[in-house]
């Protein structure tokens, strides 16, 4: 099964009577080798894509096996980037091996992710053909998919066109086949989604908790690596089956989080896991949401998920954006919502609205050992790093600029931060005492803290936090110093891009109302992580993880009084609201779920 | 425990009537009534020959145990306001072990830190009672500029231990690294002077300061900080100058957008270009900026390509290299809206797509081909 959809075969006869073509999938190969799937940017550049992240070290080759249903003389091009172009050697080089053969061509070479031409290649269908990618630098080289073609035919390299194509070479109907149903379908497996799973299930939902990681918590997670701040709130319970003990951020002990988490969530017989997968599409009717798809993200395998709710924890709040729900994005006028504070002035509320947000990281770490450890010289990351030098990353390694889009932008945003990552750990390894320093470990995921705002009927802003606002739905409770980030770059040109500074206001106890937790126009959707309906400043207290887990456990208690009144979000606010706050207070002192069955 | 060390202090104080007599006095700068040189540490810039005299305010900033201190205000010669100041002897504990601490601080009119002068006979000690080396007393300097400091949003005894992760609030969270931020930070073994004095800068007197200066503010003040280099004082002027004023500081307002900071910069485009924008000649030294200027600028002067010349419109076609990828992109839509495009900006479109060096000239081979 999994070969089929690995190599799409297709006979174009309205091209040529004989021509032959093959795509392969590159994150569909047998086996990756050293080169990781990512699919993070699939929305910005059509799929997931194998990357030689080897942070320095060429990675393993990557190798798969095709069928051919022809033999004869095949052109090959590879779907590929040079994530740096510029007046140096691309730091992303690979060949492909064909059989026994590498070709000569080096690829990942071109800008901009299009076609590159590899070569030319005889092909017997009698014998199985052998495809290898072979890293030349471990400095990501990236490859989306091969093609052969016995005619000499560039396939099309604009985002539309090439999805027709696609689409066009898979033969893939529109929707997909294979269709399931549930009471919840949660998007997004970070702390939010994970409670809004938990929550749901154990009131007996029958839960999907679709996400395009193989492990849970987002940012908590292991490949990511953030501890988990905040408060329990009501949510203790369910909260300390998903948080994270590591700390600082970047340690390596989120493995044991990461454990514990995935057990937690898996133990729930109702909720159906899909990992890996990731929704492409949501499409509604009416104002409601009807289904969400979702694409396996190796295996190319789709699936469509119905339910009478669903729960967009995707912290991007993609379900939302293709549903049609009202969103915001960037910083709004500081009159918009008097979110006035004269310490900061503009670098915290500006008095024209714009697009800046706080930005993504990609955190990192080395270590020293008892031997010289070499790293290569980066050419490419100098323009970015220029003179900084350091051997670890924190928080404050965080990339935004108004021009970039933390979500249509997101693969520029990683790249940036991996060119001021690779360039300050180069300029600290001339120091002699970092001579046994060895990187050992960059994500390759962008954490990111702020893009997409999904609207609600209420929008919860900086004066809600700091004025300690109490609502009458208020069923998510915070304590932590509302912080929000800047570039430092903007007030001393002479900084690096990469840094940010935090400003911090020290207010009370603070409260999020059900109403930020449901979408204002789209009338089966929650929202519950950093995508709630919130400002821009409303955001900086509550993005923090475990604020966003109460968000989610308390969705999935409300999804659950829906189901059972089978009403929308809005009427648990206007016509259960006391049922609904007696249950969050009940389910505090559950010890054995009972619907955990 | 707070009582404790408030005797101790009590007691302190008392020990050092006897040692120093009761009017404890600075030696030095404290009494100067006539400043004719800059403090010693010092963020404004001071022009030769600048004499401030010495007045005083009904500001007072009022010490545990010793009392209230004054503010006082030195104003130049034809009286304008220019700084405030104060002489501080405040107590400083660490461990039961206390000790006085002597320093003028100044502030600028808008009640941010300015500077400060030591106490040549009582200089600043650290733990052992080592003195404060000059490098000691700039670090301190260095560390009261800064006005977002850590030391800001941590009690004392937050710092001296690691705190537990579960209890403590952070930047998307306090970690090993942010105890290395307050190491590198505070002067080493003098870490309760620096905390002392840094809420002493910038504790509630900031405030009082500021609303005192705006009681007082006149167009003459605010023209003058619109030309001072320092940053805030450009942006309160620029916050508070009328439109009228704007014209008519026109010259130094364009000035800024090319040299301020970022934020200055972005200040100004996103709020005054309005009013320059329907003038084309007004808006020119602007256009001509825009390969000196910031990126987030870049993007905010950008936004008003609609309002611009053809002159300027060809001109940026010239320039395509220092614009990033999505303004290239917003600059290749305004074209597209055009009905027609000049061969001049044909011409440099071309030469752009044409270069290999271009790592955006896709960008625009993929727009001469939809547009051909
Ligand atoms: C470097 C850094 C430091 C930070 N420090 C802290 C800290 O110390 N403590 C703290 O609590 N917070 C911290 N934050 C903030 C916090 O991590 C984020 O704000 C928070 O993770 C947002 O939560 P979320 O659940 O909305 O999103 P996420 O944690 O990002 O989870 C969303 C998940 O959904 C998945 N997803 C997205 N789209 C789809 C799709 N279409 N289909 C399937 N799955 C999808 C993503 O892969 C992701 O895993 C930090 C953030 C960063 C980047």
């Amino acid at each position: 099964m999994k070969k089929l959809l690995i190599v799409t075969l297709l006979l174009f006869s309205s091209i040529s009577l004989f021509a032959q073509d093959v795509l392969v999938e590159a994150e569909s190969f047998d086996n990756p080798g050293g080169w990781l799937v990512d699919p993070q940017f699939v929305e910005q550049m059509g799929s997931p894509y194998l990357n030689a992240h080897g942070m320095g070290k060429p990675v393993k080759n990557a190798s798969t096996k095709v069928n051919f249903n022809k033999s004869g003389s095949y052109h090959i091009w590879v779907r590929t980037m040079n994530w740096v172009p510029g007046e140096w050697e691309a730091p992303g080089k690979f060949q492909l091996k064909v059989n026994e053969a590498v070709l000569d061509t080096v690829l990942g070479t071109r800008s901009g992710w299009g076609w590159q031409y590899a070569g030319e290649t005889k092909i017997n269908k009698k014998n199985e053909t052998h495809i290898e990618l072979v890293d030349l630098t471990g400095f990501n080289g990236r490859c989306d998919a091969i093609y052969f073609s016995t005619k000499k035919t560039t396939p099309p390299s604009s985002p539309k066109k090439l999805a027709a194509w696609r689409q066009e070479l898979a033969a893939e109907p529109n929707a997909p086949e294979e269709l399931k149903t549930y009471d919840l379908v949660v998007v997004g497996g970070g702390l939010a989604g994970c409670a809004a799973a938990i929550a749901g299930a154990e009131q007996g939902l029958k839960v999907a908790l679709i996400h395009d990681r193989p492990v849970l918590g987002g940012n908590a997670s292991e490949e990511i690596r953030v501890h988990t701040e905040g408060i329990y709130g009501n949510f203790e319970r369910i909260l300390k089956k998903i948080d994270t003990k590591h700390y600082p951020n970047g340690s390596a002990e989120s493995k044991l989080d990461q454990q514990k988490r995935d057990e937690n969530v898996k133990s729930y017989d109702n909720i159906d896991l899909f990992l890996n997968w990731r929704a492409y599409d949501a499409i509604s009717e009416e104002n409601s949401v009807k289904y969400v798809d979702a694409r396996q993200t190796f295996t190319g395998e789709r699936k469509r998920f119905t339910a009478p709710y669903f729960v967009d924890s995707t912290g991007d709040g993609w379900i939302g954006f293709w549903a049609g729900a009202e969103f915001s994005y960037g910083r709004e006028s500081v009159d918009t919502y008097g979110e006035y504070w004269e310490e900061h002035g503009e670098l915290w509320s500006p008095k024209e609205a714009d697009n800046a947000v706080m930005g993504s990281s990609v955190l990192w770490g080395s270590k020293d050992t008892d031997s010289p450890q070499s790293f290569p010289e980066v050419p490419w990351a100098m323009p970015v790093s220029k003179d900084y030098a350091e051997v670890n990353g924190e928080w404050q390694w965080e990339f935004s600029r108004n021009d970039l889009s933390q979500i249509d932008d997101a693969e520029e945003i990683r790249d940036h931060m991996l060119r001021a990552i690779y360039g300050s750990f180069s300029n600290a390894k001339k120091d002699e005492v970092n001579k046994n320093r060895k990187l050992e470990w960059v994500s390759y995921l962008v954490g990111k803290r702020e893009s997409r705002r999904l609207v609600g009927d209420h929008i919860f802003t900086f004066n809600d936090a700091k004025e300690g606002r109490e609502f009458p739905d208020g069923v998510v409770i915070e304590k932590r110093a509302v912080d929000v980030h800047y570039q430092t770059v903007l007030e001393d040109e002479k900084n690096p891009d990469f840094i940010s500074e935090a400003l911090f206001y020290r207010g009370p106890q603070y409260y999020i109302p059900y109403r930020s937790l449901y979408s204002k126009n789209i009338s089966n959707l929650f929202m519950a992580g950093r995508n709630f309906s919130c400002s821009h400043a409303g955001l900086g207290g509550p993005r923090v993880m475990l604020t966003t887990g109460q968000m989610g456990a308390a969705v999935g208690y409300a999804a659950s009084l829906c189901k059972k009144y089978e009403v929308m979000p809005r009427e648990i606010y206007t016509g259960y609201l006391q049922e609904y706050l007696d249950l969050i207070e009940e389910q505090k002192y559950e010890k054995i779920p009972t619907s955990k069955k | 425990m707070r009582r404790l060390a408030l005797g101790i202090l009590l007691l302190l104080t008392h020990l050092c009537e006897a040692q120093f007599g009761s009017a404890v006095s600075f030696p030095n700068s404290s009494e100067k009534t006539v400043l004719d040189k800059s403090p010693e540490f010092f963020v404004l810039s001071w022009k030769q020959g600048t004499i401030l005299n010495r007045s005083e305010t009904p500001m007072e900033i009022v010490v545990d145990s010793v009392g209230a201190q004054k503010v006082n205000i030195f104003q130049d010669n034809s009286d304008a306001p220019v700084l405030y100041s104060s002489n501080i002897i405040t107590p400083v504990c660490a461990d039961g072990d206390c000790r006085l601490m002597h320093i003028t601080l100044y502030w600028t009119l808008l009640g941010d830190y300015a500077g400060f002068d030591r106490s040549s006979e009582e200089p600043l000690t650290k733990h052992d009672h080592d003195e404060f080396l000059f490098s000691d007393y700039w670090k301190l300097h260095e560390l009261l500029k800064d006005h977002n400091s850590i030391l800001k949003r941590r009690a004392i005894d937050e710092l001296v231990t690691k705190p537990k992760p579960s209890t403590i609030e952070g930047v998307d969270a306090l970690s090993g690294a942010t105890i290395k931020e307050v190491k590198e930070s505070v002067v080493s073994g003098a870490l309760y002077s620096c905390y002392v004095a840094w809420h002493l800068v910038h504790g509630d007197i900031k405030d009082q300061i500021k609303a005192f200066t705006v009681a007082q503010q006149t167009e003459g003040m605010l023209v003058r900080m619109l030309n001072n280099e320092n940053i805030n004082y450009q942006m309160y002027a620029l916050e508070n100058l009328t439109k009228n004023q704007y014209d008519t500081n026109f010259s130094r307002i364009s000035k800024l957008f090319k040299s301020g900071i970022p934020l200055v910069r972005s200040f100004i485009i996103k709020n005054l270009a309005e009013s320059f924008s329907k003038e084309p000649n007004k808006m020119q030294p602007f256009w001509d900026a825009l390969p000196y200027i910031d990126i987030n600028t870049r993007s905010l002067l950008l936004q008003h390509i609609d309002t611009a010349s053809e002159a300027t419109v060809t001109s940026i076609s010239g320039q395509l290299s220092v614009l990033t990828k999505n303004q290239i992109r917003d600059f290749l839509s305004h074209l597209e809206n055009k009905s027609q495009i000049s061969s001049e900006i044909l011409k440099n479109l071309r030469n752009f797509a044409g270069s290999n060096k271009e790592k955006n000239s896709y960008l625009v081979v993929q727009f001469l081909e939809d547009n051909s």
